[in-house]
């Protein structure tokens, strides 16, 4: 099999949890990627879920998947012998990923400082911006959520606003972590030398807000009731036109767009149109009367049917109706199984499936590298960095 | 300074949110990326002068084409010749149809990275399913863990798919860029949106394949692991009804931060018992360790308590709106993140912007160009990529096909 599209590329991962994912994502393409470890472990091998088992070391399934495709070093930077190694390992990378506080950041830099790599790629992505008021605030997951403006988009009228499920977030900043070291590898290619890039998990978290400023900026041009910013309301999209409604059996995602029409067809044939055929909900003034009736018909009609059957049916008229799948029905879903889409993972003893490609290259395929116990790749790294003990 | 990616040409043949939002990014870092408008699909959201068009076509240049016509079609074939990168995400087979689809480019264009985004990616029994973020979030699993015990009806308030799809979009092109300076040949990439969805739901996954495990609705809490006080809590309103309430997030993660907390709390007697002594307990007593921090939160502002706890080194952050961020960040503020483009729209007037999230100290990237108009920029793409004339592109005007 080829060997993945960054096969050429070697990448020294000192992330945390703001931009592990991204390093993940670089690995699982074929980078050489070291991460190296504290003598007590990386603190994220403590991150649940576990492999259940009698053993007395647990294994972190949280770790093993965003670890994938790593190579594992320790380093002891208390001693003058660790400080040399990560020197060295600085000299071999093409490109830095680092954290603000992850391990050997801080001691990386200090080592830049004294030296002219004029081609390295040093990524830094830090919850704010340094220069900025809140640059030390400490931001985990469901903080820099709240800041950086998801949270306030989701829950209902009568819940919480709520963070999304795990850590999604820092996957926001990990890939575009990601896309910030390939960037600037793109213009070294081009330009010969590397560059200092700063990620700013906060903002990663603000460009990817969908309606939320277009509220800010237009919301009233667009003389939408709710003006300038959308209270969250459950799954109701923006647009109103897509809701997630429940079936007598199960929930679906249900929506009449791209086209009214070919909703309004299926809603005649099940005698459920009500006046939706009267020329006025074609006047542009009467659209959102017409996505509101629409809805309110449909959800009544969604209560009494089954959402599995109803989305097959959907999807055969080509409506981009979604069935609501829990974890362990995505775990068999047939789409995954008929592309052989999950893949075999070993994490220590234990056997079992990881996700598969988020993308599929014709020619040099993306892979999910072993994952590796703390410092399995000791031996081999130091020879390979010229480490002469 | 040049950006990043300057001289590199992408066509893009993207609509809604997740091809855009992958092709705002290559040209925020300097790609020249022409977008295509076929005439007949530039409607609704996809409409150069909605608001939504706007927010994902920035740093584009605009070129409109009648696609029904064979010259727009040999047009857009000579265009794809010319490509570093051809990208869309229509389903499966529409470029196929207009004669640009990657066995044809690729015979005349050997370096093509050739990108498709469908929904559910090339293959597969449901190939030619119709999805869109919501669909998404729905099928992988987000829709039902986003939420609280027993609803269902819930999910990510946004279309987070959409976003993500964008940016392992980008990933994917830079990869395959990459590989192409080695190689010297391009290659057909097919990303699957629902396929980068589950990869969201990976830990639970890996769960269940592993342990069987059932993973429910998480809430506020992190869903494996066990850390309280985790939580979003209500603060003084500013008004009537939801649009006038305030809330903050409180997380916890290590003991010495529970210690900050008890301390600015006044160590009351309800958080010296045994059942919040330690991370396990206090994880275990959630909702009664919730309900008393509500009680102590929601008489305080929610600005001036994150500043108090964020000083006393315990993580807080307000829940923030958009009006929020544009008015009372700093860091928003100082950066100038969201800023008015400099040049009215021709039809729409002023528009705005939200800039890119990565600062290159050597190549920065702060030159932003507003969203085109329907066909704004025919004359400049087809003279610089085809080396067309003007009297060329009229007498193409002038056949109905280039709008």
């Amino acid at each position: 099999m080829s060997e993945g599209p960054l096969s050429r590329v070697t990448i020294l991962d000192l992330t945390d949890e703001r931009g592990i994912y991204g390093a993940k994502l670089l690995a699982d393409l074929g980078a050489n990627v070291i991460r190296p470890e504290p003598l007590t472990g990386d603190p994220l091998r403590a991150r649940g879920p576990f492999i259940q088992s009698t053993d007395q070391e647990k294994q972190s399934i949280w770790h093993a998947y965003f670890c994938s495709s790593r190579r594992s070093i320790t380093l002891d930077l208390d001693s003058a012998e660790g400080s040399e190694q990560l020197e060295l390992l600085l000299t071999k990378a093409d490109i830095v990923l680092t954290c603000p506080g992850a391990f050997g950041v801080e001691r990386s830099k200090e080592i830049l400082k004294n030296k002219n790599q004029e081609e390295l790629i040093f990524i830094d992505t830090c919850s704010f911006r340094p220069d900025c008021e809140w640059a030390d605030y400490i931001a985990p997951d469901i903080v820099a959520g709240a800041l950086g403006g998801q949270i306030a988009t989701t829950g209902d009228a009568d819940t919480a606003p709520l963070k999304n499920f795990g850590e999604l977030n820092f996957m926001v900043s990990g890939a575009y972590t990601a896309i910030s070291a390939l960037s600037a590898l793109y213009n070294r290619r081009e330009a010969g030398s590397g560059q200092r890039v700063e990620v700013s998990v906060h903002e990663c978290i603000a460009s990817c807000l969908e309606h939320v400023f277009m509220f800010y900026w237009y919301g009233e041009a667009m003389e939408h009731p709710d003006g300038k910013v959308l209270p969250r309301r459950g799954s109701l999209h923006w647009s109103n036109a897509y809701d997630v409604m429940n079936a007598e059996t199960g929930s679906i995602m249900v929506t009449p767009t791209p086209d009214f029409d070919k909703q309004l067809t299926w809603m005649i044939e099940e005698d459920i149109h009500d006046d939706l055929i009267d020329p006025k909900y074609l006047e542009p003034e009467n659209l959102r009367l017409r996505v509101e009736k629409t809805m309110d018909q449909l959800r009544d009609w969604v209560a009494t049917k089954n959402a599995e059957d109803l989305f097959f049916e959907a999807q055969e008229r080509h409506m981009p109706y979604g069935l609501v799948l829990p974890i362990e029905q995505v775990a068999e879903n047939p789409q995954l199984v008929a592309r052989d889409w999950f893949v075999p993972y070993q994490i220590g003893e234990h056997k079992t499936l990881s996700t598969g490609a988020p993308y599929h290259f014709s020619d040099t395929p993306w892979k999910l590298g072993e994952y590796k116990s703390m410092n399995e790749d000791q031996v081999d790294i130091l020879n390979e960095i010229g480490w002469d003990s | 300074m040049a950006r990043p990616l300057e001289g590199l040409k992408i066509l893009d043949f993207t609509h809604v949110l997740a091809g855009p939002f992958a092709t705002r990014m290559l040209g925020d870092m300097g790609a020249d990326v022409v977008k295509i408008n076929s005439l007949d699909r530039a409607v609704g959201a996809n409409d150069p002068i909605h608001p939504y068009y706007i927010m994902w076509n920035r740093n584009k240049r605009a070129l409109a084409l009648d696609m029904s016509h064979e010259s727009a079609r040999k047009t857009c074939g000579e265009l794809c010749q010319k490509a570093d990168v051809v990208i869309d995400n229509f389903s499966v087979g529409v470029l196929d149809r207009w004669g640009v689809g990657y066995d044809t480019i690729s015979q005349v264009n050997k370096k093509v990275i050739y990108i498709q985004m469908s929904g559910m990616g090339d293959g597969g029994p449901w190939s030619k399913f119709v999805t869109y973020a919501p669909t998404i979030h729905a099928l992988c699993g987000l829709t039902h863990t986003t939420s609280v015990k027993n609803r269902q009806d819930i999910g990510i308030g946004f279309s987070y798919n959409d976003h993500q799809a964008g940016l392992h979009g980008a990933i994917a092109i830079l990869a395959g860029l990459e590989s192409r300076r080695h190689s010297g040949k391009g290659q057909r990439i097919d990303i699957s949106q629902f396929e980068v969805g589950v990869n969201f739901v990976a830990p639970s996954l890996i769960d269940h394949f592993s342990n069987r495990t059932i993973t429910e609705p998480s809430a506020n809490d992190l869903p494996y692991d066990e850390v309280a006080p985790h939580g979003v809590y209500p603060c003084l309103s500013n008004g009537e009804g939801i649009k006038g309430e305030n809330w903050i997030a409180i997380a916890c993660m290590t003991n010495e931060q529970w210690h900050s907390l008890k301390s600015l709390l006044g160590n009351p007697g309800w958080a010296e018992v045994d059942s919040f002594s330690t991370m396990s307990l206090r994880y275990k007593n959630r909702r009664e360790l919730d309900s008393n921090i509500q009680n102590w939160t929601k008489d305080r502002e929610a600005y001036q308590l994150m500043d108090t706890l964020q000083q006393a080194g315990v993580p807080a952050g307000v829940v923030q709106s958009g009006d929020n961020l544009a008015n009372k960040d700093p860091q928003i503020r100082d950066r100038e993140f969201l800023f008015a483009f400099d040049e009215l729209h021709g039809e729409v007037g002023q528009t705005f912007g939200d800039k890119l999230p990565i600062k290159f100290e050597k190549t920065p990237c702060e030159s932003y160009v507003r969203s085109r108009s329907l066909g704004e920029d025919n004359q400049s793409v087809l003279r610089d990529w085809l080396n067309l004339s003007p009297e060329d592109i009229d007498k193409n005007k002038s056949e109905g096909w280039l709008n």
